[in-house]
Order: structure tokens, then C-alpha cells, then sequence
């Protein structure tokens, strides 16, 4: 394959994601311009890489993978601002999946309260709510994507329903006051 | 099935990620079970909130044409990259007495013919002819760009990563000279980066890179075979400019470039 065959070939093939991967960075980085530099350094890294995608090979989880790791490393680069964003505590104080918050039924929200519950998510969560919820794809491909076991897919985003739920409802008290 | 079960596979069950026989036995626990059942209400409304389209944000405008201009032409393949590289550096040890000689039998030359145009020292004089080759290299071979963009904002962060130092660049479009892009490229056995304006037809290279001495320089001109070659050093940078327009035209460039440290 030569040189232009090979670039209209990623052209063609990762362009059409440029929506998937636009919003998956934009809810990791919580912010627009951040998020428009992850996906330009996700292009030029996918390019590079180009080699390494099988043919065989599901391209959107490959694409979407890439974009997560270069959100994450992102992020590393500016942790200091993140730590003021999630408290430590916060990942590690999740309520256990008691029946309470698991049937709190979510009654009607704004487009803007239910961004800002999902944004509120602690970054493991707000991932797995985000590839499922808001880009459809399966489990399988979170796994690829996330580096996570089938199981823990199961897991994560059970608790992160669960969190998301809690998480609307006392926005809707709070709100209703 | 009982309740600590159904709930460990309810989110499988409605994500359809679960296999026949399971999805059966969650079914059956949800139609016997009010708690669990409740649960199943309480996602289902999750899932309508979730999947309101108006939650995804949309791609600016702007982006596409980011990204399409910060692709290389060609996805790197690692030998080739290893082997760019090595011809860039690597000079042939012959060439390197023969290019000696023909460096001083123009200095020599030159210094004979107009004595006035000593001004720069040898060592400045070597890297003028470097940048002519590397002025002429980038024409020769489809090289001439690796970041092809007319916004500055694309080409000064594209060299973030790939460079040491972040050089800055400038659109000059306003006054003839238009920014077409930028490269990596080599001087004096470092990497530089190297930006891509065109005059009319003409290209001009600029090359950039941190200079050593700290202290800003004045502007020495060299000619050689019909190319211009300006040196300067400004704001903790060197510039060589080089290019077949007229010696005018390069200065003039070299002016509106130095304004702005």
C-alpha cells in the first residue's frame, strides 16, 4: 500500500469517529479547548500507529482506546488542578450498592443537571457511563478500550448507574427546595 | 435466582449482554420480585434520560481541519524513520574535506574580490552553506513539509513535543509573505524547526533554533549561487533565513520576523 493509500484508508476510517472521540475527551478533560487538543494529539498518534491497527480489528475501540490513554496522560500533566476538581475521597467513598439509590427512580432532568451529574462522576465512572450510555458501545469494546476485564465492566458500570442515580436524585431535592 | 444475584446481572440483562439462559432466570426473579422490579424502573429511566440526543456535545467546526492539517503525509514506518534519520545526520567522510575546501575557496575568494564582506566569522559563513543545502533539500525531495497549515495556531503546537524549545511563528500574509507550514529539520547537527513561508512563487525556509550564546545578534547576509541567506539571533533564538528571492525581499522578511521579539 503506498503513502496516499494509506492516509485516505485512516482517513476514511477514523474520520466518521471524530463525534465519538470529540465527546469522549470532552467529558474526561471537562473542558472544550482540552478536549479539542487530545483529539488532534489523537490523530497524529493514531497515524503513527496506523501500522500496528489490524485489518480484522474493530477500529472504533482501537480509535476510542487511543483517545482515552491520551486524555489520561493529559490529565497527568495537569493532576494538580484535577486533585482540587475530585477530592481523593470521593472515589473512594462511593455508597455500596444498597437498594436505596439502586431504586431511586430519576424523575425528570434538565439537559444541564444531567451533564452536571455526569461530569460530577469520579473519572472511572463518568468513563464507563460515557462509552455506554452516551456512545452505545458494548461491553466487549469497553473492555478494549478501558483495559478492564469483561467483569469489571459488569461491575463498574452497575456502580456507576447506581452513583448517577444518587447523584440526579439529590439534584432534583436540591432543586425542588 | 435470588435478589443478590438478579442485581449483580441487571445491568447486563437490559445492555442485552447477557447469554439466553441467564437473561431467562433474571426475567423470571423481575416479574416475582417488587424490590427487584423497582430497580428495573429506576434504570429504564436512567437509560431515557441518558439517551436524550441533545447530551453529546458537537464537534467545533474547526477541528476538522485541525486535525487533517497536522497529519503527516504518511504514517511513519519505523524502519524508514530510523533510516531518515540516519541519512540526515551521517555525512560521508569524504565530503566532509571537500566541503571544507569549497567553503574556504569562496571565503577566500570572496574576501579577495570585496574585503567588506568579512563581516560574520568562518564558523557562520559553514552553517550559511548548511542552510543553502538544507534550503535546496527541502525543495528536491517531497519533504518540504511536515505540518502543511496557513494558521499559526496549528503549526507552533504542532512542534511542541517534537522539539525542545517552542519557536515562534508567525503569519506574515498581510504583507506578501504567506506561512505555508513547517518541518523538522537538522543544522549544525541539531534539530531546529523549520517554518515555510512563500514570496510570490518563491519559498522561503526559516530556520529556528535555540541560540547558544543567549545575546541578541545582528543581521549578517551571505549569497551564494543565487540563494540569500540572512543570520540573525533575537529573544534567546537563531534564525537563518534563506531563500532565491531578492536579497530586498529577504531583509524585509527578516524585519517584520525580528518586530515581533
Amino acid at each position: 500500500m503506498n503513502d496516499e493509500q494509506a492516509r485516505a484508508r485512516f482517513e476514511n476510517l477514523t474520520l466518521p469517529l471524530m463525534k465519538d472521540a470529540y465527546n469522549l475527551a470532552r467529558w474526561l478533560m471537562r473542558n472544550e479547548e482540552d478536549a479539542q487538543d487530545v483529539v488532534q494529539d489523537s490523530y497524529v498518534k493514531a497515524f503513527r500507529f496506523f501500522e500496528s491497527f489490524r485489518t480484522e480489528g474493530n477500529v472504533r475501540a482501537w480509535f476510542l482506546r487511543i483517545v482515552r490513554n491520551t486524555c489520561y496522560d493529559a490529565l497527568k500533566t495537569r493532576n494538580v488542578k484535577e486533585r482540587e476538581l475530585v477530592p481523593e475521597g470521593e472515589i473512594n467513598d462511593i455508597p455500596d450498592a444498597a437498594p436505596g439509590p439502586r431504586a431511586s427512580v430519576v424523575a425528570k432532568a434538565t439537559i444541564e443537571t444531567v451533564r452536571e451529574a455526569i461530569a460530577a462522576l469520579p473519572a472511572d465512572f463518568r468513563e464507563i457511563v460515557v462509552l455506554r450510555e452516551l456512545e452505545g458501545l458494548s461491553y466487549k469494546e469497553i473492555s478494549e478500550v478501558a483495559g478492564i476485564p469483561l467483569g469489571t465492566v459488569m461491575s463498574r458500570l452497575s456502580r456507576a448507574r447506581d452513583q448517577l442515580q444518587l447523584s440526579l436524585r439529590e439534584r432534583k431535592e436540591h432543586d425542588d427546595l | 435466582m435470588n435478589c443478590e444475584e438478579c442485581q449483580e446481572f441487571i445491568d447486563a440483562c437490559i445492555d442485552n449482554e447477557l447469554d439466553a439462559a441467564t437473561t431467562i432466570a433474571v426475567e423470571r426473579h423481575l416479574r416475582e420480585c417488587a424490590a427487584c422490579a423497582q430497580i428495573l424502573e429506576a434504570r429504564k429511566g436512567l437509560r431515557e434520560l441518558l439517551g436524550q440526543p441533545e447530551l453529546a456535545f458537537d464537534v467545533p467546526d474547526s477541528l476538522r481541519t485541525r486535525v487533517l492539517s497536522s497529519l503527516p503525509a504518511a504514517p511513519a514506518k519505523p524502519k524508514e524513520r530510523a533510516d531518515r534519520f540516519r541519512q540526515r545526520v551521517v555525512i560521508p567522510w569524504f565530503s566532509v574535506p571537500m566541503a571544507l575546501a569549497a567553503v574556504l575557496a569562496i571565503v577566500f575568494g570572496l574576501a579577495l574580490l570585496r574585503p567588506g564582506w568579512l563581516t560574520g566569522g568562518a564558523e557562520d559563513r559553514t552553517l550559511a552553506a548548511q542552510v543553502i543545502q538544507g534550503h535546496i533539500r527541502s525543495l528536491l525531495a517531497t519533504h518540504l513539509l511536515d505540518v502543511p497549515s496557513t494558521d499559526q495556531h496549528t503549526v507552533k503546537p504542532w512542534f511542541a513535543g517534537k522539539l525542545e524549545f517552542s519557536p515562534p511563528v508567525q503569519d506574515f500574509a498581510q504583507h506578501g509573505f504567506d506561512l505555508i507550514g513547517g518541518r523538522l529539520d537538522y543544522l549544525d547537527r541539531q534539530e531546529v524547526a523549520a517554518l515555510v513561508y512563500r514570496r510570490n512563487k518563491h519559498i522561503i525556509n526559516l530556520f529556528i533554533g535555540p541560540s547558544k550564546s543567549g545575546h541578541a545578534a545582528p543581521v549578517q547576509s551571505f549569497s551564494q549561487n543565487g540563494y540569500n541567506v540572512l543570520h540573525w539571533e533575537r529573544g534567546g533564538f537563531f534564525f537563518w533565513a534563506v531563500s532565491d528571492v531578492r536579497m530586498d525581499d529577504l531583509r524585509a522578511f527578516a524585519d517584520l520576523e525580528m518586530q515581533l521579539l
